[in-house]
This record gives C-alpha cells, structure tokens and sequence, in this order.
C-alpha cells in the first residue's frame, strides 16, 4: 500500500527528488477508503469538476496545433503524447480574449478576460474559478485551491475576487496537503472548533467597528472600507462553512505529507507533485475546483533532463529569436510539459467514481495566455480541454485572424458545472460545437 | 458606465452632506466647460485631421473622446495628450507647429485638466485611506510589542506593487485572503509577546572544541575546502578515530581550517549545537585567518577573511529551508594583528527554536555542481603563490537565550502591564476594562474615541463572562484591534486639525513604522504644522537609527534592489563572478551606503548620475579597480578623476538589476535608465514585437544587432529614446565591471582556466565595446563619461524624478496633474543650492502634497 510515489514523466530521478518523493508514498487503491460516506451522501449525485492550468510563457504553436480541423484531425507532433486521450480531448485553435494584450501581463487576465492588465490603473475582474466557487464552492471543505510553481505570488495570480483583489497562489504542496487532511484527532478538532468560534466573536466586533466614529470619508475611502467590511464578511462566511465542515470526518490522508520541494530549477517534478495534490484534492472531494499557473517567466535556469539543466532562464529561452539551442531546449521542455499532463490524465482515467471515470466528472483546461512568446503575441492561445464528459476527440477551429472570445469556452465550462448562466467576461455566448457526450 | 460613477459619487455626497454635494457638483459644472474648450481648442490647432475617422492615428478619435473631465479615466486620457504635446512628441516631426501655437495650446489644456483635478482633490482628497502593507504591519507590531526581532511578514500575503511601490493605495486591496492572514499575524505576535512561567528560560552554554567544530569529518569539496589540523598541519582524522582507544575524548589540540565557503550540497555546523527555544543568543569562538599551502599545510595570512554565521536547521542539506545570514559580517585577522584580544570573537544573533549555526566564508565561494548538471568535479586553480586565505576554528561557543531586561518581559508589560506572567487580578473586570483602553492607546497611532473602544470592550467582557482567563479575554480583544480598520489603515491628513495623520504620513515614509513618542505628542499638540517643528522632527528621524529602514525599502523598490539576487550571470561568460555572493552583497550595501549619503549629506541631485566618490571595501576596490583596501566594512572612498564610477548610474548593483542580471541589455538597461533615474518611463513595448538578445556567440556586437531598430520607423520612434543610454552603459558588465571587449562563446581569443569554484571555463574575447550614441535630440557623446555630463547638466530633471517617487512611496498616491505646479515650486526653492536630496526632502515634507490641503475631501 504504500507504494513509493515515483514521478512517472520522462525525467529521471536523482537521489534528491528520490529522497523527497518517497516521503509522499501515494497508492491509489488506498483511495477508496479515503472519501468518508456521509460527505458523499451530503453531495449531489454527480459531482462536476474542474482545473485549469496556465504556463504563462506557453508552447510552441507550430507543433501543437494540429492542421486540420473537426473529427478524425492527424494528430501534430505535440498531441502525440496525448495520443492514449485523443478521445478525450477537444483541441482549439482561434481562440483568445478580445482586447487582451500586454505580454506577459496577461496571466492575471487569462481567468478573467480583462483588459489593460499592463496598465498601473488597471483592476481586474472575477476569475473563471471564483465566479464558480460563488456557486457551488460551499458544497466542499475548501472552495477552491489555487495552486503555482514558481509563482511570484504578490502579482501573479490565475485566481480574482469579485472587487479584483488578487488571490495568492499556494506554492507549497505540503500546506495543500494539510488543508486536505489536517491533523484530524479529536483534539484539535475541538480546538480548531473553539478557535473558529473564538475569531467569529473577532469578526463580530470587527464588523460592529468602524472608522466612521474618526474620520471623515471621501467616496474612494469608502471603495477602501467597503473592500474592508467585504474581507470580513467573506471571512464570516468560510469561517461558518468550515465550522460545518469542521464536525465531518476529515478524508483520511493517503500517507506521509509530501516532502518540501523549494528549488526553482526542479520546474517539472514541481508541476507533476501540484498535479498530484490536485487529483487527491479532487478523489476525496475537497474541492471541485482547482487553479494552477506555472509561472515559467520566473523560473531560473531548470533541470531539463535527467541531470542536464537549461542553459537560461524559461523567460529568456522564450525568446529564442530562432536561436537553434534554445528552440531545441523549448521544445524539450513543451513535451515535458505535456507528457506530465498525459500522466495526470491516464491517472483521472484510471479511477473510478460511481459509473463513471474520475475524468468524466473532471475537466482539465490546459493553456496559455501567450500565443507566441517569441513576440509577446496573446492571440491564438493554445488551448486544450480533456474530460468532463464532453464529446471530444476534435480539433475545433475558430478563425486566426478574427478570434473567437475564450470566454466562450468558459460559459461552456460553468454550464457543465451546472451553474446557470449564459454570460462571463467577454463571452459573446457558449462555445460553438462542443457538445456534451 | 459613466453615469454610474456620478450617480454614485452623488449617492455617496448626499450621504455625506449637502454640503458636500453641492461642492461635488460646482465641481462638476465647472470642470466641463473649459474641457469642451480644450477639445475645440485641439480641433482648431489641427489636430483632428489625424486624430478622426475610420482609423484614428495611434487610435485616438478627437470625435468621440469624452470630455467629462470630472472622470478620472477621462482625465487620464487627457494628461496623456497634455504631456505628449508637451513632449513635443505631437505633433509628429514634420507636421509644422510654432511655438506660440504650442505655449498656448498647452496652457489652455493644461488649465482645464487642473481645473477638473483640484475640483476633484477638493471634493475627494488627494488621495484615499492606505492598507499598510506587510512591511510596515510587521515594524508597527515590533516597534508596540517591543520585540525587535518578530517575525511575522511571511505570515501575510505579498503586497502587490504599481509605480514600482508596494505602497500605492489604490493596489493595497484587502480580501478574506489578507484578512485572515492579520489575524493569524496579529495572534502569533500576540502570543510572542506574553511571557509565561514564574523565570525567564534557563540560559545553556553549549561549546564545542576540535572536532565537534563541524558535524562531518570531512566535505564534498576535498581538502582545498576543509580539513582538520594540529600545529599547521592537515591530519587525517577519520583514522585518528580509529586507532583511538577513547574514541569519545575530544582532542583540543585539533583545529578545522575552513577555505570555501560551505553552501548546498555541504553545509558546515558544529556538532551538537541546537536552540531548545527561540530567543538572542551569544556565539563567541576562537579563530584566526592563515593561508593554506598546496601540501596542506597552514602558514600566516596577510589581511583578514571575512565570515558570517548563518542560521538553519542541523539537518541534511536535502531539506530546502530558510537558511538566514545572521550577526553581521565579522572580519577574522590574522594571528597578532589588528584582531581582538587571544582571537576571541563575539557576536549576538537572534535564533530560532530547534536550529543550528553555520560557518560562512565570504568571498570564497563553494564548489557547486556545474550549471549544466554535470556531476560535481572539482579542479581548483593551482594555489596563488602566497596561500589560499581562509579561517582556522578552535573552539566555538553558543550561549543564551540571553536573560531579558527584565522578567515578565517589556512587551508582556505592554500587555498586562503589572499584573505578572501569570496575569491574576482581584477584580478581573475592572482590570479588563483598564488594560484594554491602555492597549488600544499604546497601539493605536491617533486617540481612539470611546465609541470605537466599545466593541472592543464588549468582546472581552463577553469572554470574560464565558470564563475565559483574563489573559486570553484581553488577548482576544487585541487581536481584533490589530486587524480592525483603526489599525490597518493610515488616514491621509486633511483637515487643519489632523496632526495625527502628518505624524503617520511622518513616520510610515521615514522609517517604514508607526510614530514614536515625541512625534506622537507633538501631534496631539497640534504642532506639526508648524513649518520649523516639522523640519526639525524630519532632521530627528533622518538622524536616528531607524532611518536605514527608508534608505532599504525606498531603494528596494524604486531601484529595484531586493532583485539583487534573483539571476546569477552566465557563468560561462562570466566565470569569475560563479557564486561570489559576497560582491552580490556588497554591491547592494554600497548602493544602500551611497544613498543614505546622499540624504544624510544632503548632496545634490546630481549625484544621481555622477560623484567623485563611493563606498566600498576588499571585494569591491578589486571589483572596481581601486587602490586595494583590506576588510569587509564599507568607507567612503575618493574616486580617481578618470573612474567611470561614481553616481547610482554606474553602480554595479544598479547594472545588475538594470540588466536581466543573466547577461547585458542595453534595451533593458535604457528602460531602466528612463524610467528609474530620469523619471521619464518610456511606454510599454508594441505586441507582436520579438525581444533583441545579444549575440553570445561572439560574431555580432549588440550594436549590430539593434541596427534592426533604426531601420525600423515605428521601432525607431521608441528605440532612439532609450537604447542611447542603454549603450553608454556598455562599458559595463553584467555586475558593473569594466569592459573594453565583449565576452563570447565561439568567436574571438579564447580565455580559459579553472574558476574559484573548481570548474573549468572556455569564455571568448569578442569584438570592441562601442558606448557611442546619440540622444533621441540628437546630442551626440562617446561613452559613459560624456552622457554623464549631459545629464548632471539637468539637475532639474533628476530632483524632479525624486520628488515623484518620494510622492509615491511616502503618500500612497502618484503625483496628481494638480500637484505638479507644486513640485516646481518645490524645485524652484531648491534650485539655488544645486536641488539637494535632504532639502528636496524637506520640500516635500512641507508642501500640501504631503500635508494635504485643509479644505481636501469636501471638509
């Protein structure tokens, strides 16, 4: 049962990662056990789920888009990896969000479809996963997980607020894993149950208190305030939904807590161990929906293979103006990249939940906000859709030079979390020709 | 969209009062007719023969521009045309415009947009409420709890940044995301600061003698690194152990001679040595420099080798951590020198439950594996004729923690004041109620009206009345006062009577922390409007201890130095620079020295770009090519009349961080240049457009390589402004050395050897450094020293640029079209005596930008 947890892509392992995976110790059949029954009970009969994944510096265009179009499309290089999935996955092209342009400041937007997000004044919008977590957020222990490997967290963020406040990503599986599983004794749930009550009779206070008696107020101090009063009453709310969960057993952990792993240059064994804490995020239910941005503008020099590193940093080899060495280690990495998205994918296959696969309930966006980094080009984004329950197994074209808005795709994906609405960003509508299956 | 605004700003005057609203819109009403003039008067100059139709120029359509001046977007839009013209960037070249055409445009815009700016301030403020950011919530807690070492910053989320500041109200959002992140922060230092048990924690003195000096008999670095040794001479201890009979006994004859710097994959800490709790501890340790000769043997050193202690776990180097460099930099002597007596050194750190020391060599650096993931071999150069300086350890000694001033603790008495750790009271309501209203006085940064306290109070009551200790009742009505918006916001001062807000707007700026006592009462005397008591309290803090505190975080952001460390040069270009983090470090104290000098000199603005001195010590007078120095401490040091040094401009942590710190840019450095130095931040590049590298195999120098931008019209019109300056500094490396020659891979006279480190390199000396260029008005100059002289030739120029980034760091908002008539008053005044630093300060400090205007915000 406790298998050792080996990262199964392409890298080769060396004694370091080996020493830190093996303190994760993942099995997957000791899942089963993992998802207590009333939590199960308490849910709808079909959970919808959902993770996005955004490289922010992206891939090649010229060997992931395949060249033609509809059913039955020649895989192009790049999905060859992805070839076990071909059905169930839909590839677009033409896609992107009107407006958006900025380079590489258009990652905080990719969720979003907000413009201007090079500008100083510029506020973002509600994110894709907020705006579902809003509706179906509560029916989990935690509403949703937002997830980076070497994020710069104080400005870079796939996940919004409603008032455009960013929301930090957590780099570090083992506090993601301690979300999931705590501690779980009875002890500290009676702790954690008076501390939770403790910080209501805080926030009641708080809420009682105002400035007003003090100051007095312009019409943007107010704007502050108003932000103020909404964290605190945004606080209220998860502290009283995590009372309720609190009561319920907690999953049981699947083993060890993950082994920290800090080093930038290990960019990949990041991506694959956050892929992990996502798919236990998503076998026990404790969230249906999950955000990841692998920030390659910040990752250093990174191991590329087995023990041979990168000879730049990710953001400067994407500007590889052609340069032979750098296409070549691009390329390395876009396939790496890839080959740990087909694992996560055999992986949510290969589980069941009721009737179905893990991966029919699930969808996995993968994509980026930079079509070409080369020239900080934000059109034709490279964008693909896995599971869900989706009829895939297509390539859908929409046209390059007048873009289909992305946010269309977004409508689709709230439609197939079963949230009711016709609108988000700039959506002119759901996405033409994806169907359910 | 629009509507919405002003509706709402209506709703919100309403509510505020009639006066207001009717103030809000006057405002209004006025603000539109000069902006309907302004329009026409574009339309009459001709501007609109461009600026119209199906594809407007640079998508500007004069038709159907709004002119609600009393919109902040729209205003924006119209500043942006104002400075364009005024830039004489628009009309494009060609276009003819004369003079007094453009003086009067200008005047006429520029009298409408202030117009609708100051109609704004008047009904809004200058500016909103500001969140403090981390920094500062982390300083405040210390500087009220009296615990100078807490550590709670990383508890809180990342301060988003704009303006390059991590100050801007507009970007200080909160969410539920922060919220709980101050409440946790606020329990954690909270719990820090109450002293429990009847006595301080015991003090321990753990030593460690010859081999318990390190954890490891021997490292991966070999003997070139470390060894044992006993009278000058390496032993092998390893067998030493083995044919010992005792093999416990500890032989204090031995001693560790250190020669690299220990970093990842080795670590060295002595055996046995780990804090059972938190708190400031003692190291001392006996040591002294000698050299090491290439058959292991130890003979004299000629200067001292300077080391740092570092604080981590003592576990195996696998586990990433924060590993922290701790108690400054020490210069080891050598024997009889100038050292401290019986070379017994001392220094007092503060360290955390559960961890270790480790030694730090500077200026040495490990071996690490090669960049390009080959397994670690290790060829050191052939030993430099007189020895390879490193540091001999005979005995090290930690002690503590060290007994506080007093038990319970000052910050338990901040607290409970008197009543002990175990906080007992006779009559625990009476004492709830007192003590809560003495805390919120101490932490609060302005009264606090009885209304405010009450539900304060009624929270420790409460859990007073649940049978809650005393203790944590109070503590839990702390803690909601440290997250409540009293605590967490700096109002702006506005009115006549707001002293309290200058105090804060006072203090955040100039130490990053809450007032202090004099300043706080000053206030409450109503006195810092007084234009001499104000000066004298900025002369005061400038003057204090704390003031480095703004000399960091002012040059944090604004130079971007906390990026310092992000990227290591490419080694193979630049292998002498391979893991030398002690030039890293002293690059940035000197930027930091040289700054502080600047204010606390009160130097001129000048000295931005150029001055005939700088700081330095051992690593950078080599860095440099000064007259060698000996030690680590940085000194002001008189620059030779020729040196390329001198100034922020040529500063090694500048050309560093200016760069993309991998390789050079002259692109990048420009930018930075522009934006940073000059305060003329050029607009963001196009989309669509590819990013120019240089050529690192040596066969194309960077000029040939941005020709492509001169041959390009749309590229030239941005390029021609700020690549100049960026190829002036090409004379520069990536951390500021001085070049003739580019570096290449393939191309040129090949250079190689082994590195400190151990690592073989294979670099090229390529084609001539070129810094000739010629400024977008077409000044021509040759190199760094003649662009020097352009731009010290406009001193106005660079105060300017330090006034609108003091505005922003210190009030939380850009300076505003409105304050600008300000700033050149403040120059004005100033330009007499060469626009120095302090006074600009000064300047500032006393201008309404910072004082507000009374009568702001509609009051």
């Amino acid at each position: 049962m406790n298998a050792p947890f080996v990262l199964s892509h392409a890298t080769r392992l060396s004694r370091r990662s080996f020493i830190r995976g093996a303190g994760i110790a993942l099995a997957l059949p000791a899942l089963e056990a993992m998802t207590p029954l009333r939590i199960r009970a308490a849910t709808p009969p079909v959970p919808r789920r959902m993770l996005v994944i955004v490289h922010n510096i992206g891939i090649f265009a010229k060997p992931f888009f395949p060249v033609a179009s509809g059913r039955g499309y020649p895989l192009s290089p790049y999905l060859m990896a992805l070839a076990a999935h071909r059905e169930d996955l839909t590839v677009f092209s033409g896609l992107s969000h009107p407006g958006v342009t900025g380079g590489h400041s258009t990652d905080n937007s990719f969720l979003t479809s907000a413009r201007g997000a090079f500008k100083a004044s510029f506020r973002n919008t509600i994110s894709l996963d907020q705006y579902a977590a809003e509706q179906i957020g509560h029916l989990t222990r935690i509403p949703s997980i937002n997830l980076g490997v070497n994020i710069e967290k104080a400005n870079r963020s796939l996940s919004w607020t409603r008032d455009g406040v960013l929301l930090p990503a957590e780099d570090d599986a083992q506090a993601v894993f301690a979300r999931m599983f705590g501690l779980g004794d009875q002890t500290s749930i009676e702790t954690s149950l008076r501390q939770i009550d403790r910080r209501g009779s805080i926030l009641d206070a708080l809420r009682e208190q105002s400035r007003r008696f003090s100051l007095p107020l312009g019409p943007a101090d107010r704007q502050r305030l108003d932000q103020y009063f909404t964290s605190i009453r945004e606080v209220e709310g998860r502290l009283r939904s995590l009372r309720e969960w609190e009561r319920r057993p907690r999953p049981i952990a699947p083993g060890a807590p993950p082994a920290p792993l800090e080093e930038k240059r290990l960019f990949f064994e990041k991506f694959e161990l956050m892929l992990r804490m996502a798919e236990l995020a998503f076998e026990t239910d404790s969230t249906r929906l999950i955000t990841l941005m692998l920030d390659a503008f910040q990752t250093p020099v990174f191991r590329l293979e087995g023990e041979r590193n990168t000879t730049e940093g990710y953001h400067g080899l994407s500007h590889h103006g052609h340069d032979e060495a750098k296409v070549r280690q691009l390329e390395t990495a876009d396939r790496q990249n890839l080959a740990i998205l087909a694992s996560h994918l055999d992986r949510l296959a290969a589980r069941g939940e009721g009737p179905d696969r893990l991966l029919d309930r699930t969808m996995v966006l993968f994509g980026s906000n930079m079509g070409d980094a080369n020239v900080h080009n934000n059109s034709n984004l490279p964008i693909l859709l896995a599971g869900g329950g989706f009829r895939h197994g297509q390539h859908l074209a929409f046209p390059r030079h007048q873009n289909t808005p992305l946010s269309n795709l977004f409508v689709s994906m709230l439609q197939r979390l079963e949230i009711a609405t016709d609108a988000f960003g700039s959506s002119t509508g759901s996405l033409t020709g994806l169907e359910l299956g | 969209m629009r509507s919405t605004t002003v509706l709402k700003s209506l709703v919100l005057a309403i509510s505020v009062g009639l006066l207001a609203m009717s103030l809000t819109t006057t405002a209004e009403k006025s603000a539109a007719a000069p902006a309907e003039r302004s329009l026409a008067a574009l339309l009459e100059v001709g501007c609109g023969s461009c600026h119209s139709g199906e594809s407007p120029a640079g998508g500007l359509d004069l038709r159907t521009l709004s002119d609600d001046l009393a919109s902040a977007d729209v205003r924006q839009r119209w500043v942006e045309i104002y400075d364009r013209v005024e830039r004489r960037e628009m009309p494009p070249s060609g276009v003819a415009f004369p003079e007094e055409k453009r003086r009067a445009l200008l005047k006429r815009l520029g009298a409408a947009i202030s117009a609708a700016d100051r109609a704004d301030v008047a009904a809004n403020g200058r500016g909103p409420i500001r969140r403090l950011n981390r920094d500062e919530y982390e300083q405040n807690l210390r500087d009220l709890l009296q615990l100078p070492h807490l550590d709670i910053r990383d508890m809180l989320p990342e301060d988003r940044q704009s303006h390059h500041f991590n100050k801007v109200s507009a970007t200080l959002d909160i969410s539920w995301v922060q919220m709980s992140a101050y409440l946790d922060a606020a329990e954690a230092a909270l719990r820090q600061a109450r002293s429990e048990g009847t006595s301080p924690p015991p003090v321990t003195v753990q030593r460690a003698v010859g081999e318990q000096l390190s954890v490891g008999r021997e490292t991966t670095g070999g003997r070139e690194a470390m060894f044992w040794v006993r009278h000058d001479r390496a032993i092998d201890l390893a067998a030493e152990k083995k044919a010992a009979v005792d093999k416990s006994r500890v032989d204090p004859t031995i001693s560790m001679a250190l020669f690299r710097s220990p970093g990842w994959p080795y670590g060295i800490f002595p055996k046995g040595i780990v804090t059972r709790v938190a708190g400031e501890y003692r190291i001392r340790f006996a040591a002294r420099a000698r050299h090491q000769f290439a058959d292991f043997t130890l003979g004299p050193a000629t200067a001292p080798v300077p080391m740092t202690f570092r604080s981590r776990r003592p576990t195996n180097h696998d586990i990433a951590e924060d590993v922290r460099s701790i108690g400054g930099i020490i210069d080891v002597h050598p024997e009889g020198s100038t050292g401290p007596a019986n070379g017994v050194y001392e220094t007092t750190v503060h360290l955390n439950a559960g961890q270790t020391i480790e030694y730090g060599l500077l200026g040495l650096p490990a071996p690490q594996p090669d960049v390009m993931g080959v397994t670690a071999l290790y060829r050191y150069p052939p030993f430099p004729a007189a020895g390879q300086p490193g540091i001999v350890f005979d005995w090290l000694e930690l002690t503590g923690p060290l007994p506080p001033a007093s038990w319970p603790t000052p910050s338990h008495r901040v607290l409970f004041d008197e009543l002990g750790p175990d906080v007992k009271s006779d009559q625990p309501e009476v004492d709830a109620r007192r003590l809560l209203r003495r805390f919120i006085a101490l932490a609060a940064r302005e009264p606090v009206s009885p209304e405010a306290i009450a539900p304060f109070e009624k929270l420790v009551l409460t859990a007073l009345s649940h049978g809650e200790p005393l203790a944590d009742a109070l503590l839990t009505g702390y803690q909601a006062f440290l997250a409540s918006d009293l605590f967490l916001y700096l109002p702006p001062p506005r009115r006549e009577s707001d002293h309290f807000a200058i105090a804060n707007r006072l203090s955040h700026f100039l130490l990053n922390s809450r007032p202090d006592a004099p300043l706080l009462e000053l206030a409450g005397r109503q006195r810092l409007r007084d234009a001499t008591v104000l000066r004298r309290e900025t002369e005061r803090l400038i003057g204090s201890r704390e003031f480095t505190r703004f000399v960091e975080y002012f040059t944090d952001y604004w130079l971007n130095v906390r990026a310092l460390r992000r990227d290591d040069p490419d080694i193979r270009l630049f292998p002498e620079y391979r893991l030398d983090d002690y030039l890293v470090e002293s690059l940035g104290r000197e930027t930091r020295a040289f700054f502080e000098a600047m204010v606390r000199e009160n130097l001129p603005a000048t000295t931005l770009i150029d001055a005939d001195f700088t700081f330095a010590n051992d690593r950078l007078a080599r860095h440099y090519g000064l007259p060698p120095l000996t030690g680590s401490a940085l000194r002001k040091v008189a620059l030779p009349p020729a040196s390329p040094y001198g100034g922020l401009l040529t500063q090694g942590a500048v050309l560093k961080v200016s760069a993309n710190g991998v390789n050079t840019s002259p692109v990048l450095r420009g930018v930075w240049v522009m934006d940073r130095l000059l305060g003329q931040p050029p607009p963001p590049p196009p989309p669509g457009v590819p990013a120019v590298e240089p050529d690192i195999r040596g066969a194309r120098t960077i000029r040939e390589v941005l020709g492509l931008h001169t041959r390009s019209a749309s590229c030239a019109a941005c390029h021609a402004k700020f690549d100049p300056y960026g190829l002036a500094l090409e004379n520069f490396d990536v951390l500021g050395a001085w070049r003739t020659r580019y570096r290449g891979l393939e191309e040129g006279e090949v250079v190689a050897g082994i590195d400190q480190t151990g690592h073989d390199f294979r670099y090229t000396l390529a084609g001539p450094v070129d810094a000739s260029a010629r400024l977008a008005d077409g000044r021509p100059f040759r190199d760094v020293h003649d662009l020097k002289r352009i731009l010290t030739a406009n001193p106005r120029l660079l105060a300017r640029n330090l006034l609108h980034q003091w505005t922003t760091y210190a009030t939380g908002v850009p300076v505003r079209f409105s304050d600008r008539a300000e700033i050149e008053s403040i120059l004005d005044t100033t330009a007499g005596n060469g626009y120095r630093v302090r006074d600009l300060l000064h300047g500032l400090i006393r201008s309404r930008i910072f004082l507000g205007l009374p009568g702001e915000g509609g009051r």
